[in-house]
């Protein structure tokens, strides 16, 4: 490639600060009352940077996702905190202004991607609607063939299958299609919500090392979210674990990974099988996520806690460096062993 | 796609063919054959059996069978009773363009109106609007349509005078007419077809070019030119009064009509709609920044209209049950009349030939609905 | 998500689902299997009626049934108290007859058309009529009186009766369309389901053709041919539906039905076909079966006063009968002049309907959890 695909229109250097939230609360009204499921979350994103939101289902990861784009569901509000993309704050706009850095500064690949296509219109259409809106000028019909060509090129697609229906896509091919969507208008930041979950073990590797060379190739900001460990472990290179809605543990991907220091990240951690590391006893996460209607005082994860205190029950630990830009939400972090996993070295 | 047509007008055919089957049981599972019926009890045995010979009532079922189906299919319908000696044909050719011009109108406009106001009901769900208006949709829905019909006479042409009391024409205004009512209802029928093409062909035709203005220019162009040719025909004809007199008449049972299929219509679009717009791909058509307007069209309603679609078949016994009850309501001279008219008369040549004219229409529109469904949605256009 | 707390899934057994249930009963398991199941039926009842009172337009559609069924119960109670003995002769909805006589002044030009009368007008009665002479004439239709709460039609019946004796064939129709419709589209959805094959596809082209056939023209045609009896009406109506599209929607939902786990587990612990059909189809069904009989009473309601009305029904009296004569006495535009012979009937046929189907409407939020708004 000779020239890049996406240009630096922020002028923003690599390592810069592109997305930076802070104390970002969002709560669903329900008949029953408030459901928090976005609490107090802050975090930092850079530019040419992968970062990783990882957790149980239910514990509020698309939730965020879809508050930094303010498109969580009607009942949904965000109550506080700000969402800043370039200095610019998201929350405070208007609808309307908010609809114009829509895909093109934040979009979205989509958890299950087979439903994000609508079934009635051609792909290549669907991507031409986000170009027409979105594109500093207006592209002739031949120029936005060009533009798909060149994007559906970048994914590993055939350029003529923009005239095809999703229905007649596999669903690898759907999925890289949507990551083709996703980078049409060269936006800033891309929220990957679990990309590869409905796919099969093999094509789920190969988006995988599609998404991380584009990220390399163009330099780009991506937000991944996913249940699962591994997906997180491979493509990110910080990451946020979340729990109950809340962020338990932020760091280096490599760092959680060898040293989880919350309870919960090292439980997590303890129930997935490791491929390369030694065998070893997997230990299962007892108990489930507690009720966001009612959620638990103190520490949200102290009833599954196995190191909780009568301290946890009451006070709630906040999110605090433990050096190096390791950050972690527990006031007994340091009794977490390291180095042995919950269910012991086999 | 050509295959996909073929397949089913064969199966339509065959649907016809047991339809007219079970026609023919109906009429055998009267009492008594017609010999019985319709001949003086008084006549000699062997007289009554003479004539029975002649019309073929003493074969055996089967043959009877034969020669009705044989009958029917060459278009040959027998003679009516009550208006002996006109064909039956010749009744139901003159009775079916007013018929297919009530129905067509009537569907289009509740169609329409029922989409249009369906989409945005759902839109907007949760306000006391939409509360009352789906209260109001469900009163039309099951409102006592001949009672209903009735009200609107009294309230629209008696109380309020704005259209006459029921009939297809004002009888005095064509005495000195010098053509039938049936010529000048020809050409409002073919002239609204044009005018309905025209403007289809522009909507289409407009879609094609690239940039925006060129865009405007063919869509408005077309409409224009399309009324513009409409009115040419109209306004210099001589026809053009005895024209007005029939649409005159014809407004009243169109709406009301309308107005109870359009409800049907408007609360499954609501339904739809709905479920629509909890998919995904509303999702990312929000992710997108498109405007609502756009996502609700585009997206949502494009996708509801399958569904509305499908509904169409289901509710088509629906429309035409209740065009029928229009009729008889409005005096409005169409098939529907005819069907109660001469079951009224024992007339059972023209009933038969009726219903299974009715029955060839519902099928009609049902393959129409079939084909357009095909263009609606992708998924089937490619099996 | 955690929003996302299905309450009251019916798809699954009724016989095994107990979710929610914790603020109920325990239930002894040393009680007699069939105490077992009926304190499971209440508790499911018990759960749907719940969700079934969230949505207030099906109270209100359940509370309008209660009124008609009061109605209806009031009319033979009526006729044997306060209509009844020497009232019968006036009250009574089919022959009774009662001539309201009213006195008008004979005058020139009538300015008010409640106590005046032409003089060509007054003659009709009484040949010596002079302006200014103080005449009785009897009057049909009179309109409502404190001897008749709804007046009486231009036969000098009292309409209030006929209306409240019309609900019961109302019902009556209602109910017979209702179940055989039921007990029909149950079978045939469940057979089509269960057994497949030729059985499957025959039931449902068999469905696909009635579906498209026009029903008003054919019960028009077949209501010229014979006399059709009210029970028969229902029967008919009953038989279309049942092999109809409520087949179709109980076929889909039995399909759904026979392939969850505990009828394959019912199947491989021995269970014969029938017992599966039986025992766990059919259940299963039912809950959508009751949704399809209330939109069968509106249909069946409708059709009947559409019938009565063409008068192609062998009935003594309905309230498509009622608007019948109305309109055949030709009082149809005087509209609101007459207004008892055309509004009470002509709303009781529609409320009633609506009724049903808003109760319908309501089951269906029930039956099927996505619509439920939340």
């Amino acid at each position: 490639m000779t020239t890049p695909l996406v240009e630096d229109t922020s002028g923003l250097k690599s390592g810069q600060t592109l997305l930076e939230v802070d104390n970002l609360i969002m709560r669903y009204k329900t008949k029953q009352g408030y459901v928090s499921a976005v609490e107090d979350v802050s975090f930092v994103l850079h530019k040419g940077e992968a970062l990783g939101l990882v957790g149980e289902s239910g514990c509020g990861k698309t939730s965020i996702a879809l508050s930094l784009l303010r498109l969580q569901a009607d009942n949904g509000e965000i109550m506080g905190g700000s969402i800043k993309l370039g200095g610019k704050d998201l929350v405070p706009i208007s609808e309307e202004e908010m609809r114009t850095h829509r895909w093109n500064d934040i979009s979205m690949v989509f958890q299950g991607a087979m439903n994000s296509w609508n079934p009635v219109y051609r792909v290549g259409d669907q991507i031409k609607e986000a170009l027409d809106l979105h594109w500093p000028t207006r592209l002739s019909r031949a120029e936005v063939r060009e533009r798909i060509g060149e994007l559906f090129a970048l994914v590993g697609l055939p350029a003529d299958a923009q005239d095809r229906y999703p229905h007649e896509f596999s669903g690898g091919m759907r999925q890289r299609a949507v990551i083709a969507m996703a980078l049409s208008c060269n936006p800033q930041v891309i929220i990957a919500d679990e990309p590869t979950t409905a796919l099969d073990v093999i094509v789920q590797d190969q988006i995988l090392k599609e998404l991380k060379r584009i990220q390399d190739d163009l330099d780009m900001s991506i937000i991944y979210i996913s249940h699962d460990i591994a997906v997180i472990a491979e493509v990110t290179d910080r990451m946020a674990v979340m729990y109950a809605g809340k962020m338990v543990e932020f760091g280096d991907t490599a760092d959680i990974f060898s040293a989880p220091r919350h309870p919960y990240a090292w439980l997590l951690l303890s129930s997935t099988p490791s491929i390369v590391g030694p065998r070893r006893q997997l230990a299962p996460l007892e108990g489930e996520p507690p009720n966001l209607l009612d959620p638990p005082t103190g520490c949200r994860f102290n009833p599954r806690c196995p190191f909780a205190t009568d301290q946890c029950r009451v006070e709630e630990p906040p999110l605090a460096d433990i050096g190096g830009g390791h950050m972690v939400a527990c006031w007994n972090y340091e009794d977490v062993p390291v180095g042995i996993t919950a269910g012991g070295v086999a | 796609m050509l295959r996909f047509i073929g397949v089913r007008l064969v199966q339509m055919s065959l649907l016809f063919l047991v339809f007219l089957t079970l026609l023919f049981f109906l009429l055998q599972a009267q009492p008594g054959d017609f010999s019985r019926q319709f001949l003086d009890p008084n006549i000699p045995a062997e007289n009554r059996d003479l004539i029975a010979a002649r019309f073929g009532l003493d074969q055996p079922l089967w043959r009877q069978y034969l020669t009705y189906m044989g009958n029917i299919l060459q278009g040959d319908l027998g003679v009516s009773f009550a208006r002996y000696p006109r064909s039956v044909v010749s009744v139901i050719s003159e009775r079916l363009p007013r018929t297919f011009f009530l129905f067509t109108f009537a569907t289009m406009l509740s169609y329409y109106l029922g989409f249009m106001l369906g989409k945005v009901l759902a839109w907007r769900r949760g306000g006391s609007q939409e509360m009352g208006i789906t209260l109001g949709g469900v009163i039309l829905y099951t409102v006592f349509y001949p009672w209903f019909a009735l009200v609107m006479i009294w309230f629209f042409a008696a109380y309020l005078d704005l259209v006459p009391v029921n009939q297809f024409l004002t009888p005095i205004r064509w005495r000195e007419a010098p053509f039938s009512a049936n010529t000048v209802f020809a050409s409002i029928i073919w002239s609204t077809l044009l005018l309905t093409v025209g403007l289809g062909l522009s909507l289409w035709a407009s879609r094609k070019p690239d940039n925006l203005a060129q865009q405007r220019l063919i869509r408005w162009g077309g409409v224009g030119l399309s009324f513009a040719l409409f009115l040419a025909f109209w306004l210099p004809s001589d026809r053009r009064t005895f024209a007005t007199d029939i649409a005159h008449h014809a407004v009243l049972p169109i709406f009301t009509l309308a107005l109870v299929a359009f409800a049907g219509v408007m609360l499954i679009t609501r339904g739809s709609m709905l479920e629509t717009l909890k998919e995904d791909y509303i999702l990312t058509a929000r992710a997108k920044g498109l405007a609502p307007k756009t996502i609700r069209d585009r997206h949502a309603a494009r996708n509801a209209l399958l569904p509305v679609t499908t509904s169409f078949v289901l509710g088509l016994a629906f429309i035409i049950g209740g065009g029928l009850i229009t009729e008889t309501v409005f005096s409005w001279p169409g098939m529907g009349e005819l069907l109660l008219v001469s079951v009224q008369n024992q007339d059972i040549p023209v009933a038969i030939g009726s219903l299974a004219m009715v029955g060839a229409l519902a099928l009609i529109a049902h393959i129409v609905v079939d084909v357009l469904y095909v263009f609606l949605d992708p998924r089937i256009r490619y099996q | 998500m955690a929003l996302e707390q299905k309450p009251g899934d019916l798809q699954a057994d009724p016989l095994v689902a107990l979710e929610g249930a914790e603020d109920l009963p325990a239930i002894e398991l040393t009680d007699p299997l069939w105490r077992i199941r009926l304190r499971l039926l209440w508790r499911n009842f018990k759960k749907n009626w719940g969700l079934f009172a969230e949505n207030k337009i099906g109270l209100v559609g359940l509370f309008i049934i209660g009124v008609f069924a009061l109605m209806a119960i009031a009319h033979p109670v009526l006729m044997a108290t306060v209509w009844g003995g020497d009232n019968t002769e006036i009250y009574d909805p089919v022959i009774g007859y009662d001539a309201v006589v009213k006195e008008f002044i004979v005058v020139e030009v009538v300015t008010d058309p409640l106590s005046e009368i032409e003089l060509i007008d007054a003659r009709f009665t009484n040949i010596n009529a002079q302006v200014g002479d103080i005449i009785s004439q009897p009057q049909q239709p009179a309109p409502p009186s404190s001897k008749h709460l709804l007046g009486t039609d231009p036969l000098g019946r009292d309409v209030l009766s006929q209306l409240m004796f019309s609900t019961r064939a109302a019902f009556f129709l209602g109910m017979v369309a209702a179940l055989v419709t039921v007990f029909i589209a149950t079978t045939v959805g469940s057979m089509a389901a269960f057994f497949r094959g030729f059985v499957d596809s025959f039931l449902m082209r068999l469905a696909d053709l009635i579906l498209l056939m026009p029903l008003i023209p054919i019960l028009i045609v077949i209501g010229g041919f014979w006399t059709i009896e009210l029970w028969q009406l229902g029967v008919i109506i009953g038989v279309l539906n049942g092999f109809g599209g409520v087949a179709i929607v109980l076929r889909s939902q039995a399909l759904a039905v026979s392939v969850k786990p505990f009828v394959d587990a019912a199947r491989v612990a021995g269970g014969s076909k029938w017992h599966l059909i039986f025992r766990h189809v059919i259940p299963n069904v039912l809950p959508l079966s009751f949704l399809y009989m209330m939109f069968g009473v509106t249909e069946a309601i409708s059709l009947e006063a559409v019938l009565s009305f063409f008068g192609l029904l062998n009935v003594d009296m309905s309230w498509g009968l009622m608007i019948s004569v109305a309109q055949a006495e030709g009082y149809l535009l005087r509209g609101l002049d007459v207004w008892w012979l055309l509004f009470p009937a002509g709303m009781a046929v529609s409320v009633l309907a609506a009724a049903f189907f808003l109760v319908g409407r309501a089951m269906d939020e029930v039956v099927n959890p996505r619509l439920r708004q939340r």
